[in-house]
C-alpha cells in the first residue's frame, strides 16, 4: 500500500532515508524531550516577539490575524480570504529580498496545519499554504497546539540540533535569515510534499487522509520524511489531483470495514501512551497491538480488538462495556471538524511513538 | 466456531482463585463446550450449604452469544424450573455481554438465589408459593438443598452404601454411580425408573 512505495522510494533516495535515519535517532535521543519541546516553543516564542519588533512588523500583525481566524472556526474563511491576500503580498516581499523559493515551500505546509479549514481546502495548495504562518505562530505563541504546530515542532527540532538559526528560519517561515545549507532545504521541499500530499488526501475525504497518517505512523520519525517522498511523484498536479485518490482510499477503507465507522471514530483513534504496555483483549484474550489500544469505540472507554469489534457490529452492534449500541452515524459537520481533530491527534501520537 | 483459546484461558483463571469465589467450571469430557460448573449456595440463604452443579454448553457463537446454562442439581427457586433447571437471567439472553465470562456468569447465578425475582418467573408454582407463603417457600427450598446439594459431598462408598441400603444391587449400583458422574440423586432416579 502506501507506505510500501514510500520504502521503495525512499530506498531509491539515500539521502533522504539516511537524512531519515538521522531523524529517528535524534528522535529516540529526544525521547523525555517534552521538557525540551517546551524550552523550543518558548525559544520560538522569544524569536517571533524579535522578529515582530525588529524586521517585520507587518508580518506580525498579519500573522496574529489569521491567528485569530482560526481561533473563531465560523467566521475562519471569511479571515482566511483576507489573510491571504496579505500573505500573497507579502510572499512576494520576499522573493525580492532573497529568491524566496524556501519561503515558499515553507509556506504550502499549511495544509497540514489549518485542519478546521476543510472547505477552503479547495484553493491551491500554495494558497491554503498561506494560512500556516498564521496558525503555526498562533500555536505556538498561544501554546495551543494545532497539527501543523506539533508537527513543525518535532521537525525543527531535528533540524536544527546545535543552530539556532536554522530554528528560526523554519520556524517563523520568515522572510530574512538567508543561511540555509543543503539538508535544511531538501528538508523543506520534503515538508513541502509532504504536506501538500495530505492536503489532497483531504480533498478526497477526511476519514481518508485520517487513515493515510495512521497508515504512516508506525514509521516512526521517519514516516513524515518518507511519506513526503513518495509524494514527490505526483506533486506537480497535487492539488488537482484527486482523481487518484479514489484508489488509494478504496485500498484503505477495505480492511476497515466502514468509512462511516471511520468518520463516527472522530475520536476513536486516540493516541494512548500505554500502547508500550499490551493488553488482552477482553473479549477474545490476544493481545492488543498498538492499532487497537489506539482504539476507542465507546464513549464508555470499553477497549477491544478490531477483529472483536468488527464481529460484534456485524450482529448486534452494542459495546460489550456498556450495552449501548455503538455510533454509526456522525452528524455531517461534526465529521469534518471531528477529522481535522483526528489529524492533530495523530500527528501528535506519531511524535510519540518516536520518542517512547 | 466456539473460541477455544478463550475458554481455556477463562478456565485457567476460574480455576485459579477457586478458593476466593467457591466457584468451579470444569469440561465435562474432552471437548470444551461441554462444561460443568459448580456454585456454593449462598450464605444466609435457604441454599446455603449447598452445592450446585450447572450444565453448561458453549454455542458456536461464544463469546459473542451467550453460554447455555441449566441446573443439574435440582433447586427450588422462582427463577430456576424444579423440573428441567433452566435458568431465567437476562444475562443468560439478551443482556449477555461478550465482555462477560463463564466465571461472571456464574456469580450472577449465584446472586440470583440470593435474590429471587418472582415477578418474572421460571415457575409458576414456585414463584406463587414465594409471594403468598414465604416460610412455606424457605423451607421447601431449605428442604430441596439438604436432599438435592449436599450428597456430592459424601464419598462414593457412602453412597453405594446408601443405595445398597435401599434395596438395589450393588454392582448395579456402583455401575450407574459411574454412569452418571456420581451424583447419588441421578443415580437413584436411574435405578428407579430402570
Amino acid at each position: 500500500m502506501h507506505s510500501d512505495s514510500i520504502a521503495t522510494n525512499a530506498s531509491n533516495m539515500p539521502m533522504a532515508s539516511s537524512n531519515a535515519k538521522d531523524f529517528a535517532k535524534k528522535k529516540r535521543m529526544n525521547r523525555s524531550a517534552k521538557l525540551k519541546q517546551w524550552k523550543l516553543d518558548a525559544r520560538r516564542e522569544q524569536w517571533l516577539s524579535q522578529v515582530g519588533i525588529d524586521t517585520v512588523k507587518n508580518k506580525g500583525r498579519k500573522e496574529e490575524s489569521t491567528g485569530r481566524g482560526i481561533d473563531g472556526p465560523l467566521t475562519q474563511v471569511g479571515r482566511r480570504v483576507r489573510a491571504m491576500e496579505k500573505l500573497e503580498i507579502r510572499s512576494r516581499g520576499e522573493e525580492e529580498n532573497d529568491g524566496g523559493s524556501i519561503h515558499h515551500d515553507s509556506d504550502s505546509k499549511s495544509p497540514l496545519n489549518s485542519p478546521m479549514s476543510h472547505t477552503g481546502s479547495v484553493l491551491g495548495g500554495n494558497d491554503s499554504g498561506t494560512n500556516f504562518t498564521g496558525s503555526s505562530s498562533s500555536s505556538r505563541s498561544s501554546s495551543s497546539s494545532s497539527s501543523g504546530g506539533c508537527c513543525s515542532g518535532s521537525m525543527s527540532e531535528e533540524d536544527e540540533d546545535g543552530e539556532d538559526g536554522c530554528l528560526d528560519d523554519w520556524e517563523a517561515v520568515a522572510d530574512a535569515l538567508a543561511a540555509t545549507d543543503e539538508k535544511q532545504q531538501l528538508h523543506a521541499n520534503s515538508l513541502d510534499t509532504a504536506s501538500e500530499d495530505k492536503n489532497v488526501a483531504r480533498f478526497d475525504s477526511q476519514p481518508v487522509s485520517s487513515i493515510d497518517i495512521s497508515k504512516a505512523k508506525p514509521g516512526a520519525g521517519a514516516s513524515v520524511d518518507r511519506t513526503s517522498v513518495n509524494c514527490r511523484a505526483w506533486r506537480p498536479d497535487d492539488a488537482f489531483r484527486p482523481q487518484s485518490l479514489p484508489n488509494l482510499s478504496k485500498q484503505y477503507s477495505f480492511p476497515m470495514n466502514s468509512d462511516r465507522h471511520y468518520a463516527c471514530g472522530a475520536s476513536v483513534w486516540v493516541c494512548k501512551n500505554a500502547a508500550s504496555t499490551p493488553k488482552p483483549c477482553p473479549i477474545c484474550y490476544e493481545d492488543l497491538d498498538f492499532t487497537d489500544s489506539s482504539f476507542l469505540p465507546c464513549s464508555c472507554g470499553f477497549r477491544l480488538c478490531l477483529f472483536c469489534h468488527k464481529r460484534i457490529l456485524e450482529e448486534d452492534g452494542r459495546c460489550p462495556g456498556c450495552r449501548k449500541q455503538y455510533n454509526y452515524d456522525p452528524v455531517e459537520g461534526e465529521a469534518t471538524l471531528d477529522g481535522g481533530s483526528l489529524i492533530y491527534r495523530l500527528t501528535r501520537s506519531c511524535s510519540m511513538i518516536t520518542r517512547s | 466456531m466456539v473460541d477455544l483459546a478463550r475458554v481455556q484461558k477463562e478456565l485457567q483463571e476460574c480455576n485459579r482463585d477457586v478458593e476466593v469465589s467457591g466457584i468451579r467450571v470444569s469440561p465435562k469430557a474432552d471437548s470444551l463446550t461441554n462444561l460443568v460448573g459448580t456454585i456454593p449456595g449462598p450464605l444466609g440463604t435457604p441454599y446455603e450449604g449447598g452445592t450446585f452443579k450447572i450444565d453448561i454448553t458453549l454455542p458456536d457463537g461464544y463469546p459473542f452469544e451467550p453460554p447455555k446454562m441449566r441446573f443439574a442439581t435440582k433447586v427450588w427457586h422462582p427463577n430456576i424450573s424444579s423440573q428441567s433447571g433452566a435458568i431465567c437471567l437476562d444475562i443468560l439472553k439478551d443482556q449477555w455481554s461478550p465482555a462477560l465470562t463463564l466465571k461472571t456468569a456464574l456469580l450472577s447465578v449465584q446472586a440470583l438465589l440470593s435474590a429471587p425475582e418472582p415477578d418474572d418467573p421460571q415457575d409458576a408454582v414456585v414463584a406463587q408459593q414465594y409471594i403468598r407463603e414465604q416460610n412455606t417457600f424457605v423451607n421447601t427450598a431449605r428442604y430441596w438443598t439438604e436432599a438435592f446439594a449436599k450428597t456430592s459431598s459424601l464419598g462414593v462408598e457412602e453412597k453405594v452404601q446408601k443405595l445398597v441400603e435401599m434395596g438395589f444391587p450393588e454392582d448395579i449400583v456402583r455401575s450407574t454411580l459411574e454412569a452418571v458422574g456420581g451424583d447419588e440423586n441421578l443415580a437413584l432416579e436411574k435405578l428407579c425408573s430402570a
